[in-house]
């Protein structure tokens, strides 16, 4: 029987590096085209405003491993096969761009009505109070609450193993398999995550910290 | 903006291409291959002993050596498409892989959907149990307590077989089958051979040995339906290396039990 | 060849596929429900409970938030057991689910206790009511109206989450799913099936939410 030692603990390790890629990659593309989703769910165009909507609607509503199979598999029945690389490059970004682009909305939408309306009364247009106006402003409220996201992402990554990616879960479960210590194997795993991601949420808190104001309920300022 | 437009028609003339080219008639897949050399094979490595990571974290075990013997036979190179239990099937119809090798048993209901080689592989639920249970045929099993694991075939075959007053007892894993059988919890446990043999070698005062049969499931080499030409070659392979023995040897090396005679499709 | 869905071989184990999506909506309803009281226990204990335990609570919410359930999950079923916890698959993902969603659901409803204007909360200590009577007669409910939105999400997202519970054989959508896709070698049918039935259920749960929130919070409810 093959025991859990320092190979095993490598194996894992390096791993890790494609739990950290694709989560970048996915993180970058979702949020360009997040970016577009948020402005196209404020438009002033209702079919424009339904369509994105739609979009929102399917890729929050469904799991991602079912996007990543369809994405991959199922397109490829259709003679579209796109390699492991574009298969989880677009179905990452699309569902990374389905909830930044929901949170990015919220933002926009906090910004109150006023500062459209003198942006609109100094006569610039739609684009320009968007641009000029309104995003600057949305762009600080939305700070953590994305870098919130980057956390769920980073665990969202563990779905690409389906497409043959051996990343952090798919290593735990394969040293799992070879080695039969569940009880190694998962705890450390679990600990790796959180390495990752405890430094992200630790980021997050504190931009939120330096960007809000809070009553601090029970705590005297 | 205005760039938006002529993107969207770019992106659409290009997936339409695709989707429209793809419809041609398959070139001969065994052609293919010979032209190309290379052989992409599924390699499901989390399934013991039939794929699993060796020491140094490359696959082995009895399919994934079924696989490098085809490569080698037909002189081409080898492509693990590594996959798990159910992107097996998906890998191959979307031709990801040109062959699905990953213990695959052959039912009807399954041929609907793929097509199956000569079972190259069989693989046999036993109970096994200690010597000084007295377990002959299914009619002793009545009153015994026999302990299997969830979700696999003889979850499925043992009740059929198990007369009135079987007492069957679920565990979610093999480990914690095993150890219900070691500790005496269970008179007797339904598994796989090769599991009973290595649990043998495991403890050996305890005398664990195989008491019957109760069901051989046999599996094959699937391909995708229309793959004609690629099938016949691996009926053919799994023809001839069964006669000369090499089936049998890798079977025996990677699950520690001898292989039953295999019938042909 | 090209291929030829045969929507109809899966469509005979249609009741198979209901049963699990009726567990899924099962589990997450529960875990739903559960992880929000746990919320609005430890939210409380996170902002106004002695420190010890609001450091215990902070340490639970980070150790969940930055793990994935999957993970959760194989320590709750196989690491529980060594400590002589025995749970059977159903009850072990419900165990997992309540813990995940407990720990942002706690996080979330945090930052809409903080989201209370500070004259209220200080009213409320102004007529003698202790801490907890603050929380619960004046806080509770403003700060649960803020961030409903984003407990609804958070409520779909453990929905489409407990797909992964089908590792530890739970028997629902996701593990009916694998279960007939490996009878039939049919995956994409039903997964494509399975795809369109969440669909239906994240749909319906967010009608649902939207509902609540109306009959909760706006119709005519002047606290």
């Amino acid at each position: 029987m093959r025991q859990f030692s320092t190979n095993e603990f490598l194996f894992i390790l390096a791993a890790m590096q494609w739990t950290v890629v694709l989560s970048l990659l996915a993180f970058a593309l979702g949020g360009a085209l997040g970016g577009l989703v948020a402005v196209l769910r404020v438009s002033r165009l209702l079919p424009v405003r339904l369509l994105a909507t739609g979009y929102v609607q399917l890729f929050q509503g469904t799991p991602l491993l079912m996007q990543l199979f369809l994405v991959y598999y199922g397109l490829g029945l259709f003679g579209l096969r796109l390699d492991a690389w574009t298969a989880v490059t677009v179905a990452y970004s699309c569902y990374a761009a389905a909830f930044l682009g929901e949170i990015w909305r919220g933002c926009i939408q906090a910004v109150p009505r006023e500062q459209w309306e003198a942006a609109k009364a100094m006569s610039f247009t739609y684009l320009q109070q968007l641009r000029l106006i309104v995003i600057p402003q949305a762009v600080r409220i939305a700070i953590p609450p994305t870098v919130g996201f980057l956390v769920q992402l980073v665990k969202a990554t563990a779905v690409a193993s389906i497409i043959g990616f051996v990343e952090l879960t798919r290593a735990g479960q394969l040293m799992t398999n070879a080695t039969f210590q569940p009880t190694i194997v998962y705890p450390l795993v679990a600990a790796l995550y959180f390495a990752l991601c405890w430094p992200l949420s630790l980021w997050a808190q504190h931009l939120e910290r330096r960007l809000r104001v809070d009553n601090a309920m029970g705590r005297k300022k | 903006m205005t760039r938006t437009p002529r993107l969207f028609a770019a992106a659409a003339a290009a997936v339409l291409g695709l989707v429209l080219g793809a419809g041609g008639a398959d070139a001969q897949t065994l052609d293919r291959i010979l032209k190309e050399k290379k052989i992409r094979i599924t390699a499901q490595i989390d399934s013991a002993p039939f794929g699993i990571l060796d020491k140094d974290n490359k696959p082995t075990g009895s399919e994934i050596e079924t696989a490098r013997q085809i490569a080698k036979d037909l002189g081409v190179q080898l492509e693990l498409v590594q996959v798990s239990g159910p992107q097996r099937i998906p890998a191959l119809l979307s031709d990801r892989a040109d062959l699905a090798i990953s213990s695959l048993s052959i039912t009807t209901e399954r041929a609907k959907t793929v097509w199956f080689s000569s079972p190259h592989g069989a693989l046999s639920i036993v109970i096994g149990g200690p010597k000084n249970i007295a377990i002959k045929g299914p009619a002793d099993l009545a009153g015994k307590k026999i302990g299997m694991t969830r979700a696999t075939l003889e979850e499925q075959e043992v009740p059929k077989i198990a007369p009135p007053g079987t007492n069957i007892v679920f565990f979610d894993e093999h480990a914690a089958t095993q150890q219900a059988l070691l500790t005496g919890q269970v008179d007797a446990i339904g598994s796989a051979a090769f599991l009973i043999a290595d649990l043998a070698k495991k403890a050996p005062n305890m005398g664990i040995e195989t008491k019957f049969t109760v069901t051989t499931a046999f599996y094959g080499i699937a391909v995708k339906p229309g793959n004609l030409d690629l099938l016949q070659w691996v009926n053919t392979w799994v023809f001839v290396n069964k006669n000369n023995g090499v089936l049998a040897k890798i079977y025996e090396t990677h699950t520690g039990v001898k292989l039953v005679d295999l019938p042909p499709l | 060849m090209t291929y030829v869905f045969q929507f109809g071989i899966v469509l005979d184990h249609f009741d198979r596929m209901l049963a699990g999506a009726w567990l899924t909506i099962r589990l997450a309803g529960l875990a739903m429900v559960l992880g929000l009281a746990v919320a609005v226990v430890c939210a409380y204990l996170r902002t106004a409970g002695p420190k010890p335990l609001r450091a215990l609570v902070g340490a639970y919410v980070e150790a969940i938030r930055n793990t994935p359930l999957l993970i959760q999950l194989y320590v709750v079923f196989f690491s529980l057991p060594s400590l002589g916890v025995r749970m059977d698959a159903n009850e072990a993902a419900l165990v997992a689910m309540v813990i995940n969603l407990g720990a942002y659901a706690t996080e979330i409803v945090r930052a809409g206790v903080q989201s209370v204007p500070r004259g209220q909360i200080e009213c409320g200590v102004a007529l003698g009511l202790t801490r907890l009577q603050v929380y619960r007669l004046i806080v509770l409910f403003p700060a649960l109206k803020a961030v409903f939105p984003a407990l609804a999400s958070q409520f779909i997202l453990l929905l489409l989450g407990s797909s992964v519970v089908s590792a530890i054989s739970a028997n629902e959508l996701t593990a009916i799913s694998n279960t007939l896709q490996s009878t039939t070698f049919r995956a994409f049918e039903v997964y494509i099936i399975a795809t369109i039935m969440y669909l239906a259920i994240a749909v319906a749960f967010r009608g649902l939410f939207a509902a609540l929130y109306w009959y909760v919070f706006v119709r005519g409810r002047g606290r």
